[in-house]
């Protein structure tokens, strides 16, 4: 093998990890949109705070004396999803249901500033710093070797992809298999037409959010452990590239949003081996542009002419 | 005509505060000193530093009598660093009708902000901002306790060239004002040495994931890397780099060497190389100052703590010395006149630039503790 596709290889594998993350977070945006037709813009801040969630449970795990990783892994899971879940269903209770069934506009203002209201919630409970973990797992396998150069593949970059593989199963089983998913499914086809028939929507809507919220607490977990930094703000560029990566793939479209953000990690990463680091979101952007160009519903989209 | 009704309410009430917050202000006749940087946000760290200093000059010329009678008084003001809150504060300080500015300390952030303060007849003495655009205006009010990246660039750069020696050296910033600014600085330096410069990138303030990057410096076979820019990305990139087996040592300015890039980077950390200001700390005569910090549990070491100190010590000494609180007069005495402080004999070209000053190559720890390896 040479060095050139050695090199090719780990970029692909910083790439898809990367998309990994944009993937689980642009799931909870298409979800949203494809049932109320509303840009969550606080999906990114959900995020960060299922990251601040899972710092904060390894931290306290450790003071309590339980090291043993997979407990730890375990607990900290658990407990970052339902946190964070319990989040998402409340900004949804307390900022959109209220607002529903009046102007389209509305919720997305109120999106904004319940946005910057957990920026700054979190930023007052937590401090204005930048929190650091030191690595849970570190190390990794090495293979390939050509003119000194090796594949470096780390033990986290398998987990965030072994990991976003399973919820992804889970959520595509879950939509398909049970009759909640049906339900969710017709509510996105026709709200009103499901009312009707007896779904409750509100329950359906609800629970979209709290699915939402739980797979960004993954992505914050992920996140925490893999980068080892987070910040009140880490949530804006995430949920900015998540949403770029969720109007790519068709927003309201799951595998849509799956592929998108794979693409736009991997568009990222190419562009910064190749390119310039410096130009990496330009060419990510563009790539957003010419696509929706070439197909307005993005790449796995319906057309809908219904919704804004 | 409810509405009506309420909104004169709101309108006299809101006089009404008004006319009690200046009522307050007179009432004090004390000389305002605002104090301008980032309190929140990633690089908080530096402000704290900046506010440190500042404030214990405040609390020492108050304790000795204040100036000419007066006392000063701190107007702590938070600009993220970022440029355009470094405007909104700029602006507030313009309408509370402070005459002096101890700040900014982001380069980016003081460049706007200068302008206003230009404007306005406000003297600004930055304790942080090294980028040498910020003086090169032929501006009158603008001035630093602190050197520039056309003086820490080179000393950098010239260490890398005859130390470190490097076969392939890679220069990445952060296309900030300050951090491309020193990068550029340090890239002419080593070139004009000799250095090969395999690779001259920017990267993405905000930015979490090096990756693509690293491997990139891995397959030019990168054997030093030189970073321009400030501690959080740099802790990411240092990290990523250990994890995926990246070993060539870093250098980086004054902008990483704090303690937060140890949090970060950790083990990663160690043999990081800074270039600083050299330890005023340390100077025998500044004993009695950093044993008053230490009585308040204050750590007096970090870059800009005695830097603002020094600001904050010229306006008073200015205003004694020349006998004015009119900041133009200030300026003039400044130019006119050295000063002794904390950071040793201060002495201003016409342009607000400091005469003199040191830039010192540190060896950075784990732990966050620095060894000086040159003088």
């Amino acid at each position: 093998m040479s060095d050139v596709f050695l090199q090719f290889t780990q970029q692909l594998i910083n790439g898809l990890t990367l998309g990994s993350i944009y993937a689980l977070i642009a799931i909870g945006y298409t979800m949203v949109y494809g049932i109320i037709g509303m840009i969550n813009f606080a999906h990114g801040e959900i995020y960060m705070i299922g990251a601040y969630i899972s710092v904060i449970v390894i931290a306290a795990l450790g003071l309590i004396g339980i090291t043993t990783l997979p407990l730890v892994l375990m607990i900290t899971l658990l407990a970052t999803i339902l946190v964070t879940s319990a989040y998402g269903w409340t900004v949804e209770r307390i900022a959109y249901r209220p607002l529903r069934g009046g102007n389209r506009l509305v919720p997305l203002i109120s999106a904004i500033g319940m946005s910057i209201f957990l920026q700054n919630y979190i930023q007052l409970s937590q401090g204005a710093r930048d929190v650091a973990t030191q690595p849970l797992i570190s190390g990794g396998w090495q293979f390939g070797d050509a003119d000194g150069f090796q594949i470096y593949l780390s033990y986290m970059q398998v987990i965030i992809a072994v990991v976003t593989v399973i919820f992804m199963t889970l959520l595509t089983l879950f939509i398909h298999k049970t009759r909640m998913g049906r339900a969710s499914r017709a509510v996105s086809e026709d709200r009103k037409m499901a009312n009707l028939l007896g779904i409750n929507t509100d329950q359906v809507i609800s629970m979209t959010f709290v699915i939402g919220a739980a797979l960004a607490a993954v992505a914050g977990l992920l996140v925490g452990m893999y980068y080892g930094v987070v910040n009140a703000y880490i949530g804006f560029l995430a949920g900015l590239k998540a949403f770029t990566a969720a109007v790519l793939g068709g927003i309201g479209s799951i595998p849509g949003a799956m592929l998108g953000g794979l693409l736009l990690g991997i568009t990222e990463s190419f562009t910064s081996a190749y390119l310039s680091t410096e130009y990496k979101d330009v060419v990510a952007f563009g790539l957003l542009v010419l696509v929706l160009l070439v197909r307005p519903t993005g790449l796995l989209g319906k057309p809908d002419i219904e919704k804004v | 005509m409810q509405k009506i009704t309420k909104r004169v309410l709101v309108a006299v009430v809101g006089m009404a505060i008004a006319t009690l917050v200046g009522c307050g202000s007179k009432e004090t006749e004390s000389i305002k000193i605002a104090l301008v940087g980032p309190t929140t946000g990633p690089v908080a760290q530096y402000g704290d530093m900046q506010m440190m200093g500042a404030k214990m000059a405040i609390q020492q010329i108050n304790a000795a009598g204040g100036v000419n009678g007066q006392k000063l008084e701190a107007v702590v003001m938070d600009d993220v660093c970022e440029p355009k809150q470094a405007v909104a504060a700029a602006n507030k300080v313009v309408n509370q009708g402070i005459k002096y500015v101890v700040g900014h300390l982001c380069s980016g952030s003081t460049q706007p902000a200068s302008d206003i303060y230009e404007d306005e007849g406000i003297l600004m003495i930055t304790p942080a901002s090294t980028s040498p655009a910020i003086t090169e205006r032929g501006f009158k009010m603008i001035f630093r306790t602190i050197g520039l990246d056309s003086q820490q660039g080179p000393v950098a750069g010239r260490y890398i060239a005859n130390e470190m020696k490097p076969a392939r050296l890679a220069i990445i910033h952060d296309k900030q004002q300050y951090g491309q600014g020193i990068a550029g600085e340090v890239k002419k330096t080593v070139e004009s040495m000799g250095v090969n410069v395999v690779l001259f990138e920017g990267v993405n303030k905000d930015q979490k994931d090096f990756s693509a990057l690293i491997t990139k410096m891995k397959s030019k076979d990168v054997d030093f890397v030189y970073y321009g820019g400030y501690h959080p990305e740099l802790g990411l990139i240092l990290r990523q780099s250990r994890e995926q087996g990246f070993t060539s040592r870093f250098m980086g300015p004054e902008g990483v060497g704090n303690k937060d890039i140890s949090t970060i980077a950790g083990k990663a950390s160690e043999g990081l190389l800074v270039t600083l200001p050299s330890d005023f700390s340390a100077v025998p005569a500044n004993a009695g100052l950093v044993a008053a910090f230490k009585a308040k549990g204050e750590d007096s070491s970090g870059p800009f703590v005695m830097p603002g100190y020094a600001a904050v010590q010229i306006i008073a000494d200015s205003i004694k010395g020349s006998g004015s609180e009119d900041p133009k007069k200030l300026a003039e005495y400044m130019r006119n006149n050295s000063f002794d402080t904390p950071i040793g004999k201060v002495a201003y070209k016409a342009n607000g630039d400091l005469k003199e000053f040191q830039f010192v190559i540190f060896n950075w720890h784990a732990d966050a503790t620095k060894t000086a390896v040159t003088d």
